[in-house]
């Protein structure tokens, strides 16, 4: 019969991890479904929502980074009153995850630490130049987000480690984001394609960096790096759309099932990036 | 490994004994007999299951019973005083904002939980605030024209 354990601390949670197999439950909209299935119910469940020091959002001075604990909530993200305006692209995706049960469950981390192609948190988090910190036997490393998810439901997460936060840092000039969702339906869908986009901008409002990122349209959310690069530089006012070139698309290996098919996807994403484009255009014009 | 648990449910103190994997639904519905939480899915997406834990709403079927150990739970029997329904019940029923019923729990838990956040929903609101709830009946309308009215009744402290 699997074990259940609700950490008290960190070193606790850790100390489980090191010594055996567990699989780690943070708002269980992931792990839960799939219990009617038969299988995640074989494992020995380690429960981290009691660790008090994962929870809330807070800047954090010396990162210069939002701190997101590993159990903030798509809630909590919602309702944070004191981000910053370029936040909104998290904010939109944390509207349309599942409904408000699970965004009241559901957390950020664990959005992530699932890694599905489908995942709403991270063309936003990918775009934003987020950072996943981790916790394991031999300390605290931070790592890219790029680099955290490496496949379908693959990340480098090794089975002594858990996400302690997500760090989001705050480059210290205006910028404006955008999320953008396809599904056939508001909630409770897979998304046939979503994205993210982020701009900011220097002091005469050309645009400085940006991001932008396509999810459901490949293994992992991918950024398109040549149309970042074709938006540098671009002055207030321009019209961003038009820049989008459909060799952007090539970036993209969509599928084809049962929700679209991979041309309609491609099409569909394309089109979500002018749209979301110009939006972020408005925004921070 | 069976492990004790104990909760408020409804204002009451209950206890039992449950497996690591029982789900919260599992055990209102089988140890407590509150057969008023319904199962539709096992996907967590049909919203029959909702019930509102420690003050938010949420999908009983996605949590397990063992980390409601202390919690308050309300369910749709703890809604009515007596013979008194709760304002958004009565708007249920005064509405028609149900037909074959098996969605309504979850409708008007989620509902009541929407106007406790939101005591004004326009019905913008309400459409958003009802999306982890599916309904293969009623097409909605009627939903959304009860739980208006519900939160009006909820606001007066009077039945919709
Ligand atoms: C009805 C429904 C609708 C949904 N809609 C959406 C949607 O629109 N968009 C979307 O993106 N997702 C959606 N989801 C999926 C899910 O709700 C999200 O992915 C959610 O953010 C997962 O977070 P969680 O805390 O519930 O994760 P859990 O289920 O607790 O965990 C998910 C995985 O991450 C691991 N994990 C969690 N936290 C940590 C940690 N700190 N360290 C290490 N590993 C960890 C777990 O072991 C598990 O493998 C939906 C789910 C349901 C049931
Ligand atoms: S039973 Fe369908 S969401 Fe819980
Ligand atoms: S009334 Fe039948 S499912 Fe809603």
């Amino acid at each position: 019969m699997p074990r259940y354990v609700r950490a008290r601390t960190l070193d606790e949670a850790l100390d489980r991890l090191a010594a055996g197999r567990w699989r780690v439950i943070a708002g269980g909209t992931d792990v839960f479904p799939a219990l009617a299935d038969g299988q995640p119910g074989r494992e020995d469940m380690l429960d981290i929502t009691g660790l008090a020091a994962l929870r809330g959002i807070r800047f954090d001075e010396s990162a210069r980074a939002w701190r997101l604990g590993a159990l903030a909530t798509w809630t909590d993200v919602r309702t944070a009153a004191d981000l910053p305006p370029w936040f909104r692209a998290l904010k939109l995706a944390a509207r349309e995850v599942g409904g408000v049960q699970i965004q009241n469950a559901g957390t950020v981390a664990g959005n992530l630490c699932n890694a599905s192609p489908a995942a709403d948190g991270v063309p936003p988090l990918l775009a934003l130049d987020a950072r996943v910190e981790i916790a394991g036997p031999g300390g605290v490393r931070v790592e890219p987000l790029a680099a955290f998810i490496t496949g379908v439901r693959r990340t480098t997460l090794a089975p002594d480690e858990m996400v302690t936060a997500i760090l989001v840092p705050d480059p210290g000039r205006p910028g404006a984001s955008d999320f953008l969702k396809l599904g056939t339906r508001h909630s409770l869908v897979i998304s046939i394609a979503m994205v993210a986009v982020v701009l900011w901008r220097d002091e005469a409002g050309a645009i400085a960096a940006a991001g932008v990122s396509v999810g459901s349209c490949a293994p992992v959310a991918v950024r398109l790096g040549a149309l970042e690069a074709r938006l540098v530089g671009q002055p207030p006012g321009t019209d961003l759309a038009a820049l989008v070139h459909e060799s952007d698309g090539d970036a993209l290996s969509p599928i084809d099932d049962v929700r679209a098919s991979a041309a309609y996807r491609r099409e569909a994403a394309l089109t979500l990036v002018r749209r979301s484009l110009a939006r972020c255009g408005e925004a921070a014009a | 490994m069976s492990i004790p648990i104990s909760m408020t449910v409804n204002g009451q103190p209950v206890s039992g004994s449950v497996e690591p994997r029982t789900l919260l639904v599992e055990f209102l519905r089988e140890q407590l007999h509150l057969t008023g939480t319904h199962v539709g899915c096992d996907t967590s997406q049909c919203g029959a299951c909702v019930v509102i834990a420690d003050g938010v709403s949420v999908k009983s079927c996605t949590a397990l019973a063992v980390q409601c150990d202390g919690s308050q739970v309300t369910t749709i029997e703890g809604l009515a005083n007596g013979a008194t329904l709760h304002p958004m019940q009565q708007a249920f029923n005064d509405h028609h904002g149900l037909q074959c019923g098996f969605c309504t729990p979850g409708m008007v838990m989620s509902a009541v939980d929407l106007v406790t956040h939101a005591p004004n929903p326009t019905d913008e609101d309400i459409r958003k605030g009802l999306d982890g709830n599916l309904c293969r009946c009623t097409g909605y309308q009627n939903i959304v024209r009860a739980v208006k009215a519900g939160a009006e009744g909820m606001r007066t402290g009077m039945g919709g």
